[in-house]
């Protein structure tokens, strides 16, 4: 390896990002002339790719879950002021139930705790909408969308392209509902936004389309067995059920 | 948004108002996996990961009030990665070797690995052929500052900043071992393609 010291340094600092872009503009003029260098990179690369390859089973037991939610359910409680107490006690009694059942909550929901994650995904919905910008990643490109799901989720949320029927995907983001991230992917409709939220299913049931309204936004839920899927929109009912179909029709 | 004493601002959470289990939930919970994952490479194996998270969520929930803003993550995995090296002492001290300096084999590897030059395999063509796991358990092989350091860099996706927080040294530190720890898995692979 002819690499001098000083370069090793600089090329994994580019490539872990770290650059700053005049910098990584310079590097990227070297790397052009001297394929040694590149080569090193590209190694580097490789290297990642190869451990990020197994992430998807890397992931902790839903008895994990259950064992950390008895220890802390039975650990000591700091005392809370008592005003605070009432309501707050509350929330974390719906916080721990939620959590008991670990990923289940997603399973053969009950129609209550189906209106709770109703509402989480609306308002994650309308959290995105108000930011900036309503998704993480900008692209209308799935193989673009799909990798970049990879490493940041335990399971693989399935991509889909809908822009030939009138549905272009614009982006994708991360979301947290009932404290577990989802894939969220963010298609446009004229001036509607629709999001379409992934979470893994862990009881493994398909159930059939139900729609829940919440504040002017209608959510539209149904799962294949692996995974539940939320569709979150202002547009129209009518809109979104042929979206639902265009989607269920290219998802299967 | 709220700002602590620090002039940091804080999370979401209105700190005063929550019970420990409310904020236990919204500070360790969401990073279970990732909790995981540092404990599981650090201690190779599944079984012995989920125990030492079930022991780091006991600590984090005992000390979720000493948090206090910033990056849930870092704080989450500077907890699982205390509670890991104590598991580490406890069961198998001698895999604590906090020592950046290889053993005798090591070091061969990576002389032998320079001199090379002549027969050049690249790397990554090198790679290419193996399978993905060869590679991973390879680096299971790797002295515990590089592993850990390469998968918080590569599995977690961790910023230098973050990392230097999450393992208490300076980015100069996290740099360069970052560095070694890549030419150390190169050094390992050529040996074992040999």
């Amino acid at each position: 390896m002819s690499v001098s010291e000083q370069d090793e340094l600089v090329l994994n600092a580019y490539l872990d990002g770290e650059l700053g872009p005049i910098e990584a503009a310079r590097f990227e003029q070297r790397l052009a002339k001297e394929p040694e260098l590149a080569a090193e990179v590209d190694a580097r690369r490789v290297l990642r790719d190869c451990l990020r390859s197994g992430l998807a089973e890397d992931v902790p037991s839903d008895d994990l879950r259950r064992r950390i939610m008895a220890v802390v359910g039975s650990a000591e409680v700091h005392k809370t002021r008592p005003w605070a107490r009432s309501w707050s006690s509350m929330a974390a009694s719906f916080l721990v139930g939620a959590l008991l059942g670990g990923g289940l909550i997603f399973g053969a929901l009950n129609d209550q705790s189906q209106q709770d994650v109703a509402s989480q995904v609306v308002s994650a919905h309308i959290r995105a909408l108000m930011a900036p910008q309503s998704f993480d990643v900008a692209s209308s490109d799935r193989h673009t969308v799909k990798p970049w799901f990879a490493g940041k989720l335990p399971f693989a949320p399935k991509v889909i392209d809908l822009s030939t029927q009138g549905f272009p995907l614009v982006g994708a983001r991360i979301d947290v509902i009932g404290l577990e991230p989802v894939a969220s992917l963010v298609y446009s409709k004229g001036k509607h936004q629709i999001s379409v939220m992934e979470m893994p299913n862990p009881r493994g049931l398909s159930t059939q389309l139900t729609q829940h309204a919440e504040q002017g936004y209608q959510a539209l839920s149904w799962s294949d067995g692996k995974i539940t899927y939320w569709v979150v929109s202002d547009a129209a009912v009518e809109e979104l059920k042929t979206f639902v179909g265009l989607f269920q029709a290219a998802a299967s | 948004m709220p700002v602590d004493w620090r002039g940091r601002h804080s999370t979401s959470l209105n700190v005063d108002d929550q019970t420990d289990q409310a904020r236990f939930a919204e500070v360790f919970l969401p990073h279970l996996v990732d909790a995981f994952r540092l404990a599981r490479w650090i201690a190779g194996n599944r079984a012995d990961a989920e125990d030492i998270v079930q022991e780091a969520s006991l600590r984090a929930f005992k000390g979720i009030r000493t948090f206090s803003g910033g990056s849930t993550r870092a704080w989450t995995l500077t907890i699982v990665r205390n509670a890991s090296y104590s598991w580490l002492a406890k069961n198998r001290p001698s895999a604590v070797v906090l020592t950046e300096d290889l053993d005798q084999r090591a070091r061969e590897e990576m002389e032998r690995g320079a001199e090379d030059g002549d027969v050049p395999t690249p790397e990554a063509a090198l790679i290419a052929k193996m399978e993905a796991e060869e590679v991973r358990n390879a680096v299971a092989t790797l002295p515990l500052l590089f592993r850990e350091i390469l998968v918080l860099r590569e599995i977690h996706d961790l910023d230098y900043r973050s990392i230097a927080e999450i393992i208490q040294v300076p980015i100069g530190t996290v740099m360069s071992r970052l560095a070694r720890a890549r030419k150390l898995i190169f050094a390992t692979l050529r040996e074992s393609a040999r």
